[in-house]
């Protein structure tokens, strides 16, 4: 099969009107919460490093705002082999880095293959599929050859993980890449990185090659653009109340009833985010090892209360494990998700042995129903407090163990909790079930110790699918089996909301890893 | 200036005049009980009565608290009664979990209170107990006071967070942390002042007939020098309240459910701009019991320490 690219409707009429653009002031301020550690594709796996990443560089292919269509980008078309094993990429020729050297399909071939070299530890490298080879064939074809089909290939390959960087700059910086420096393809190119402050990034001028999810394919059409980071939820509010930031995707929900009724900013929406919270179970625990107890804690939890109060109604009550938007969702689901029913919560606890004693509390064989949750201190431990009453009432005393960021990654990768609390996002029903259910994923991010010799096959029958049928077949059956054994407490499914200043013209938000403003080709002033 | 000029004349003239009266009518009255002077002084007596309610609140949490501090309800961040929106079936109103601020606060200042007593009983204890062996022994008095020197500057916030990151969170790290932190403070005014009672000469009668080192630094030393200690240490429980509700506002007290005042604080902070309320209440409350412990301990140093009443 071959696919052509889209023709760029108005490509030519944009880029004229993007380039007779007044030169104004021109500098945006996007108000982000958190840094990324550095700013290397491979090796970062924080969506605060994904959004800027986007920015400074490119994918062999883009992603369109549905989170379905892919869109060319350095490669201008590609051939898949029928046995699904050998893709063919025609890269442009047209493109350059943004220190003015021109980009070639060695530099392609190059980039991808660091992503895959185990010395680069990259933490996402299965989002590659089985690779066989990946090489350059002459200046403008790369050959990405697989061992197994790999039906998500081309999503993944959308991800900021593949952009395609210059090998020089790399070789030069060395670990240093992603932190004093940065020389890719992208719409703005690397001014400065203040840690745990800003990251300044300059417009490409040379930039035309933009993926046809945007009417405008390059030059950007602001001069500069500085990520600002603002720890303090209500100050993110506050700042773009008061014009210091221009953009913010991290408003707290709180913020954005006050932002909406602001004359001066609007707030656009996207239900396709694709980002899902939840609390896991730690299966092999044994507090939580009886799938009844599981799902009476999810019968216990009233998720909806908590988006309409924690959330401020800003949020969709989770009850599946991947949003129904997402690709290979499968609706018959629907009716045997566990919604709240407190009263069949404590019927599931009493069928399990575990009775309510004097104190009100769930007791088995002597032991006292306490499972322990880990969590991050800001909203999730409000959303655990949350969890913690909700369970109380059914006579389950949830333990809150908080803690920072920096110490929860480590300790949720040990056996030391009954639960823990994660939110992720993701781009199919595949690759959220790929991600977390893969027993070769223990201990992280299978956190739950899920190991399901069927789940492995089928997951594996899944992402070497030929064909959409039966890749949806297959995750399915993982669907409704990982459902059946609740081994999650999902919690809500956060849609991408960006509050902006109406200085800005109107736009779409994307949703690819967390990302809302993606490339960044969109965002102009009006005055 | 001038106002002055005639007050003092009039006092110093008074003293100096007629010697023996006018002494007697002023030391008198200073002779009285000591409960009574401190009771006298207007701001003593109102943080007194403050701090009294407070405990007394803390203690009977149980009976006074309206709702279950940690059960939520679907009335998040209610206004207290008293503003618009506001609900009287939660008078101070409730967090963003839905939970009664009153109850919480009554909950909230229990902890509070018990990390401040067990923290300064801890640090009071052993900083005495080691200022005062100290003073006793000019032997160990530099290992002692050199020890206490390197505690000094270990400052109370990164002790605690070495202990949580070792014992886990809660409230038994942050006890400790903040004993700790006093010691030396404590160590070092122990020793200032029982050094001054070793060059008493009642040391060197008991000395002279015979008493054993134990006898002499228990009925002697301790004895004489424990209420000025004492009020150091009064004077010290507003300050390890304030580092405690600091501590566990960074996180690192208190697990919840549990409220402490400064976690309720921390709580607050997301909707400082929304529901002002949630975090400013406790901060009031831990403003209220600061500041009464401390011009309670100023007081009381004022009617108890010999070395002012000169």
């Amino acid at each position: 099969m071959t696919l052509t690219p889209l023709k760029r409707t108005g490509f030519g009429v944009a880029a004229a009107f993007a380039l007779a653009l007044p030169a104004a002031a021109q500098e945006l301020t996007i108000i982000r919460a958190q840094d990324s550690n550095h700013y290397d594709p491979p090796r970062t796996t924080a969506q605060s490093g994904a959004e800027i990443i986007f920015m400074m560089s490119d994918t062999i292919v883009g992603l369109a705002e549905d989170m379905k269509t892919i869109e060319p980008l350095l490669a201008s078309s590609w051939d898949v082999s029928d046995d699904a094993l050998t893709y063919t990429f025609k890269i442009r020729d047209d493109v350059s880095f943004c220190d003015g050297k021109a980009m070639t399909a060695e530099d392609v071939a190059w980039s991808l293959n660091r992503w895959q070299d185990p010395e680069t530890k990259s933490p996402v490298r299965w989002r590659m599929g089985d690779v066989k080879s990946i090489t350059a064939l002459d200046a403008t074809t790369v050959v990405y050859e697989l061992n197994a089909p790999h039906s998500e290939l081309l999503y993944q390959l959308a991800q900021s993980f593949g952009s395609i960087i210059d090998k020089d700059t790399f070789e030069a910086l060395g670990k240093d890449f992603g932190v004093t420096g940065f020389n890719g393809t992208g719409p703005f190119c690397w001014e400065s990185w203040t840690p745990r402050d800003k990251v300044v990034l300059t417009r490409h001028e040379a930039y035309n090659w933009g993926p046809a999810n945007y009417e405008n394919a390059g030059p950007a059409q602001v001069e500069k653009v500085t990520w600002q980071i603002v720890p303090e939820a209500a100050t993110r509010t506050v700042a773009l109340l008061t014009g210091q930031g221009d953009i913010s995707p991290y408003v707290p929900f709180i913020g954005y009833s006050t932002l909406r009724a602001s004359p001066n900013i609007k707030v656009i929406k996207s239900e396709n985010a694709f980002w899902t919270n939840y609390m896991g179970f730690k299966i092999t625990k044994d507090l939580v090892g009886d799938v009844k107890v599981r799902q009476a804690i999810n019968l216990a939890v009233n998720q909806e209360a908590m988006a309409e109060d924690l959330f401020f109604g800003e949020v969709e009550p989770a009850y599946s494990y991947v949003s129904s938007g997402a690709l290979d969702y499968d609706t018959s689901l629907d009716d045997s998700l566990l919604k709240y029913d407190p009263e069949r919560a404590a019927a599931l606890l009493d069928e399990a042995g575990w009775i309510l004693n004097s104190d009100g509390k769930r007791e088995k064989d002597g032991k006292v129903m306490e499972p322990l949750t880990i969590t991050f201190t800001g909203e999730w431990q409000q959303t655990s407090e949350a969890v913690q009453a909700d369970l109380l009432k059914v006579g389950i005393e949830l333990q809150i163990e908080p803690m920072d960021s920096t110490v929860y990654w480590g300790k949720s990768a040990t056996d030391e909790f009954e639960m823990y609390v994660m939110g992720y996002p993701y781009i199919s029903a595949g690759d959220a079930l790929n991600l977390y259910f893969r027993s070769a994923n223990i201990p992280t991010p299978n956190r739950m110790n899920w190991s399901d010799p069927e789940t492995d096959e089928l997951l594996v029958t899944g992402s070497q699918a030929t064909n959409e049928t039966d890749r949806a077949a297959a995750y399915a059956k993982v669907m409704q089996k990982v459902h059946d054994s609740a081994v999650w407490l999902p919690i809500y499914h956060r849609p991408m909301q960006i509050g902006y200043s109406t200085k800005l013209a109107p736009f779409v938000a994307h949703n690819i890893y967390g990302a809302g403003l993606y490339k960044g080709l969109q965002l102009a002033f009006t005055e | 200036m001038t106002v002055t000029t005639t007050n003092i004349p009039s006092t110093t003239k008074a003293s100096n005049g007629i010697k023996g009266d006018v002494s007697q009518e002023i030391t008198a009255p200073v002779r009285a009980h000591w409960m009574r002077r401190l009771l006298r002084d207007r701001a003593a007596f109102l943080a007194l009565l403050t701090l009294t309610i407070v405990i007394l609140g803390a203690i009977f949490a149980p009976m006074l608290a309206t709702h279950d501090p940690a059960s939520n309800s679907r009335s998040v961040m209610t206004p207290p009664a008293w503003m618009a929106m506001g609900k009287a079936e939660h008078w101070l109103g409730t967090d963003g979990q839905g939970r009664d601020i009153y109850s919480r606060l009554l909950y909230g200042a229990r902890l509070t209170l018990l990390i401040g007593f067990l923290a300064v009983g801890l640090g009071g204890f052993f900083g005495s107990l080691l200022g005062l062996l100290s003073a006793f022994n000019e032997k160990i008095d530099p290992w002692i006071m050199r020890t206490m020197d390197v505690l000094l500057s270990f400052p109370a916030i990164l002790l605690a967070l070495a202990l949580v990151a070792v014992m886990g969170q809660g409230i038994v790290p942050i006890v400790i942390a903040l004993g700790i932190s006093s010691i030396p403070d404590c160590a070092r005014v122990a020793r200032g002042i029982a050094i001054g009672v070793m060059k008493q000469e009642f040391i060197e009668a008991g000395r002279a007939v015979g008493l054993s080192n134990l006898q002499l630094f228990n009925r002697y030393l301790v004895r004489n020098a424990i209420s000025s200690i004492m009020i150091f240490i009064s004077l010290r429980f507003g300050q390890t309240i304030l580092i405690g509700a600091t501590l566990s506002f960074l996180g690192l007290g208190a697990r919840p459910p549990a409220s402490e005042l400064g976690m309720m604080a921390s709580q607050g902070r997301d909707f400082l701009l929304f529901a002002p309320h949630i975090a400013v209440i406790p901060s009031i409350l831990i403003f209220i019991i600061v500041l009464s412990a401390n011009v309670a301990g100023d007081a009381l140093r004022d009617v108890l320490d010999p070395r002012l009443q000169a």
